[in-house]
């Protein structure tokens, strides 16, 4: 085929457009893409006209998770040098841990070897940055800490609840925020492992004594992600 | 938000501000843009994808491109709407292609009928459109200009992300006649559009 035909160029362009180039067809044309600006013209100009259909379909709310789940991921990029750390911590562990592992077996001992992990920690801030609460995960003690920063009530007959994102799947309720002080939940070592591999917290705005359906129902107020020390 | 998409030019300048706060790593702005264009980008994404968990997993993947990809965008590349929606309708299209459709394009089908004819008409109106009413009616104008194989063909491929086979499959046609309904379709498309 002659590429340079402008109306073959054009077709290709519409045809990429509408998802009908596939296979090797359609890697060679985003080659040529690369190369050719006017086919990346004639790409653009096809989006633009083709847009109003997509455009014009009746909006679908995403759920609420997705929001708070996206938030995470971009804060977790944006801490980029901390997720470096937080590799070499586990690095730093490990290798501890054979140590420690090495020392057992010499010594005959015949304790496990400790399922120890660092605590985690959210700080909650509004969209000043004033800090609401900082939440701490603490698996050793199968606990997680609650500690409110600046007083923040919530409206009357309402309460603000916490969730866990997993990396996958459906938020993880995981109790109501308290208003003073420090308070403290025991959480089940299955909910402990899950939260292992949690990306971020999130509080939601719910009936008071929290949501009757097990998953959020109210707005999502605030959410921040769980950061190792 | 419905006073901020009255007016489209307004829009366009309001989403290419939040774009480019996102390309500066300004996370507020990436919240505010997440708000402003989730639901009309899932519903493109459920649209073609037919099922939400695989909606969800497109939205999820396509956004986080926008925040990477937000310093890379610029007024040739489309108006900011434009470039958001092909971002995730190639990213849907590359998960169909992934699945090899396992999903069965008769379920889960939400409220269309059978060709998606009520795309761009009926309930058109949202306060989200991002390209202006005259475009629009232009695009309809040569649109009524081809015939129907040809229209039904492309609005298929463009709105439900149907493969030539399933096209073919839907308008009880031979796979090569819907090959050149596209072709001559999009050919005539132009032109009509160019000349208008």
């Amino acid at each position: 085929m002659n590429y340079s035909d402008p109306r073959l160029q054009d077709l290709l362009a519409g045809e990429y457009v509408l998802g009908l180039l596939r296979g090797s067809a359609r890697a060679r044309f985003e080659r040529l893409m690369m190369q050719d600006r006017t086919l990346g013209a004639a790409v653009v100009a096809w989006e633009g006209r083709f847009a109003g259909w997509a455009l014009g379909l009746k909006p679908v709310d995403p759920p609420g998770y997705l929001e708070w789940r996206l938030m995470g991921r971009i804060r977790g990029e944006s801490r980029g040098r901390g997720v470096a750390m937080r590799n070499t911590f586990w690095r730093t562990w490990a290798v501890a841990a054979t140590v420690v592992l090495a020392i057992v077996v010499v010594t005959q001992r015949l304790t496990p070897p400790a399922q120890v992990r660092a605590a985690e920690f959210a700080l909650m801030s509004d969209t000043k940055g004033n800090p609401l609460w900082l939440i701490s995960v603490h698996p050793e003690a199968n606990r997680v800490d609650m500690k409110v920063v600046t007083p923040n009530p919530p409206p009357a007959g309402k309460s603000y609840e916490l969730w866990m994102i997993p990396d996958g799947g459906k938020p993880v309720p995981m109790g109501l925020m308290n208003q003073t002080g420090e308070a403290s939940e025991t959480v089940s070592s299955e909910l402990l492992a899950r939260l292992a591999g949690a990306k971020a917290l999130a509080i939601s705005l719910e009936p008071q004594g929290g949501s009757p359906t097990g998953q959020p129902t109210g707005p999502v107020l605030w959410t921040a992600p769980l950061v190792s020390t | 938000m419905a006073a901020l998409s009255a007016d489209i030019p307004d829009r366009n300048r309001f989403l290419t501000d939040l774009l480019h706060a996102c390309a500066q790593g300004r996370q507020a702005a990436f919240q505010a843009l997440y708000r402003e264009v989730s639901p009309q980008l899932f519903a493109v994404l459920v649209r073609i994808l037919k099922r939400r968990d695989l909606a969800e997993e497109a939205l999820q993947d396509a956004l986080l491109s926008v925040w990477r990809n937000a310093g890379s965008y610029a007024a040739d590349k489309g108006a900011p709407m434009t470039w958001m929606v092909s971002i995730c309708r190639y990213r849907a299209l590359d998960m169909l292609r992934r699945e090899k459709r396992e999903v069965s394009l008769d379920t889960e089908r939400e409220d269309l009928d059978e060709d998606g004819q009520e795309v761009s008409q009926g309930e058109a109106v949202t306060d989200a459109v991002a390209v202006s009413k005259a475009e629009e009616r232009r695009l309809e104008e040569c649109m009524g200009r081809l015939n129907d194989g040809q229209q039904r063909s492309i609005r298929l491929a463009y709105v439900d992300g149907c493969t030539h086979e399933e096209i073919a499959a839907r308008t009880g046609s031979p796979v090569g006649t819907v090959k050149s309904w596209v072709r001559r379709g999009l050919e005539s498309l132009k032109r009509c559009l160019e000349a208008t």
